[in-house]
């Protein structure tokens, strides 16, 4: 592929990474390829499927329709970011999707759970059916959206301090 | 060759010289979600990709004698929660929440709405498959559709290609008589939002963006409703919509709008219908004879007569302001 690249400084979970690349270049491909993070997945490319949510300043967004370039001075988050940095503690939607199942192939995971972050930090106490809505452009290919979605109320439940 | 340059445009004007001085290298980049799909799949190669997110003041839904302004650049999300729309203009609430998945709502704007390319599967078909359709719009000289699987095209108005519009807002807008405002080197003019759409593909000119779509004022009262029939709910495009807007006097259609999406190149005004409603006490049998009367036109291809079934039931029940 020919083109010119360009520089640039991107903040992913809370670190700086200088990497080159192209001016068409996705955030997913950076990610990837350029950074090496590669827990964000790519399933189509092309917006139908969720597995490759990254979370761009709190707001859930598909990284493989995301230009890298247009990324600079925001704030990413990956799953790689989601467990705690230093004591490398799971956090709740993860421990909740490895106790009770979240996963059947894993290839949607890191997806659900970005998206479930950004929705349980807007509504912490969310309802079955906006858990389906919100998790509604993350297609899971093994059809294992009834223990995801369990497992999103219950991390949400943990999180506001167990309470109901 | 190959894409050399992203621009982050600051002003409308600083974007349109770049479109008229670079021509079809240029190309805008709004959400993306449409855009960079294209790119992914080797469908588009611009040298230059220019960035209207960083123009500031494009993204606002601001009212304005009853009537309400949106910026090209207001999110499809602003839209479906804004609560303006929802009080006073529901259809284009009720079309904004079927559009894609929460996140492409988060992403894609108005004006890239609008301007997305057709989903047919022989245009989007991509190189890298080893396979391309040098179809119409792409400068070829036929439609593969017409003797190809042509289940998800258009059964009204095609021209040449008959790939369906997949502008859920439009259909929405159009219900409401909206216009476009479109912003060029010598001015801006201002066209009704179904004029927009021709079959192949709109009538943006070189140079050309739009930058706003206005609703005029709605007398009070007005019954609307959108109605999507789809594969599959969470998220796609429609095979058929309805976006219907009736003033109902007294139990009569004093004024009525009826919109379809899905089935024609352009949100197809079903006129025959509007007459048929026109003056008469609205009952479930007038509901249909619209539903009828607004499909009269179709010309289904070999595998889409189905449309016409679906398009006359979905008219119906907008009409009598029920669910799917
Ligand atoms: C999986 C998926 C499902 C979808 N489902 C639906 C659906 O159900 N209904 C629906 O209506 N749409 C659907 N879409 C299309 C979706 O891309 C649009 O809804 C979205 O609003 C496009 O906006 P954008 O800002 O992302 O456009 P972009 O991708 O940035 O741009 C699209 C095109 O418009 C041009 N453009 C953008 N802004 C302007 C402007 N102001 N003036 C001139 N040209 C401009 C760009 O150059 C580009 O050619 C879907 C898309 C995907 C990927
Ligand atoms: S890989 Fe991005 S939505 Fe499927
Ligand atoms: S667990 Fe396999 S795709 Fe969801």
């Amino acid at each position: 592929m020919s083109g010119k690249v360009t520089r640039l400084v991107l903040t992913v979970d809370g670190q700086k990474y200088e990497v080159v690349a192209r001016p068409d270049a996705t955030l997913a491909a950076v990610l990837r390829e350029d950074i090496g993070l590669t827990g964000t997945k790519v399933m189509c490319e092309g917006g139908e499927c969720g597995s490759c949510t990254v979370l761009i300043d709190g707001n859930p967004v598909l990284s493989c329709l995301t230009l890298a370039v247009e990324c600079q001075g925001r704030y990413i988050e990956t799953i790689e970011g989601l467990a705690d940095p230093i004591s490398g503690e799971l956090h709740p939607l993860q421990k909740e999707f490895v106790e009770r199942s979240g996963m059947q192939c894993g290839i949607c995971t890191p997806g659900m759970l970005m998206t479930a972050k950004a929705l349980l930090a807007e509504n912490p106490d969310p309802s079955e059916d906006d858990v389906r809505q919100a998790l509604a452009g993350n297609l899971c290919r093994c059809g294992n959206y009834k223990r995801i979605t369990e497992c999103v109320l219950a991390a949400a439940k943990t999180m506001r301090g167990g309470e109901r | 060759m190959g894409c050399s340059q992203h621009i982050d445009a600051t002003s409308v004007t600083e974007a349109i010289s770049i479109l008229q001085s670079q021509g079809d290298k240029a190309v805008l980049v709004a959400g993306g979600t449409d855009l960079v799909g294209m790119l992914n799949n080797r469908l588009i190669s611009p040298e230059t990709l220019v960035n209207i997110k960083t123009i500031p003041g494009m993204d606002y839904i601001r009212e304005y004698s009853g009537g309400l302004r949106i910026g090209a650049l207001t999110r499809i999300r602003d839209i479906e929660t804004s609560a303006i729309i929802r009080e006073y203009f529901p259809v284009l609430a009720e079309a904004a929440v079927s559009v894609g998945s929460p996140q492409i709502r988060r992403m894609g704007t108005l004006g890239g709405n609008f301007c997305q390319e057709v989903r047919c599967w022989y245009y989007r078909r991509s190189p890298a498959t080893g396979k391309t359709f040098t179809c119409y719009r792409k400068g070829g000289n036929v439609c593969y559709a017409t003797s190809g699987d042509n289940r998800y095209h258009s059964v009204i108005g095609g021209k040449k290609c008959f790939a369906a519009c997949p502008s859920d807002m439009a259909v929405a807008l159009a219900s409401l008589h909206a216009h476009a405002t479109l912003a060029g080197a010598s001015g801006t003019r201002s066209v009704p939002v179904e004029d927009f759409f021709i079959p192949l593909g709109n009538i943006l000119k070189p140079g050309e963006m739009l930058t706003e779509v206005s609703i005029p004022a709605l007398k009070p009262g007005s019954r609307q409703k959108f109605l999507k029939f789809r594969h599959r709910k969470t998220i796609d495009f429609a095979l058929c919509s309805v976006a219907s807007v009736l003033e109902v006097e007294a139990g009569v259609v004093a004024d009525a709008s009826l919109v379809l999406g899905g089935v024609a190149p352009f949100p197809y005004r079903a006129k025959a219908a509007e007459q048929v409603l026109k003056g008469q006490p609205l009952t479930e049998d007038l509901a249909s004879e619209a539903g009828a009367a607004a499909l009269r036109a179709a010309r289904p291809l070999s595998l889409n007569a189905y449309k016409v079934t679906i398009g006359r039931v979905l008219v119906k029940r907008a009409i009598l302001g029920v669910d799917m």
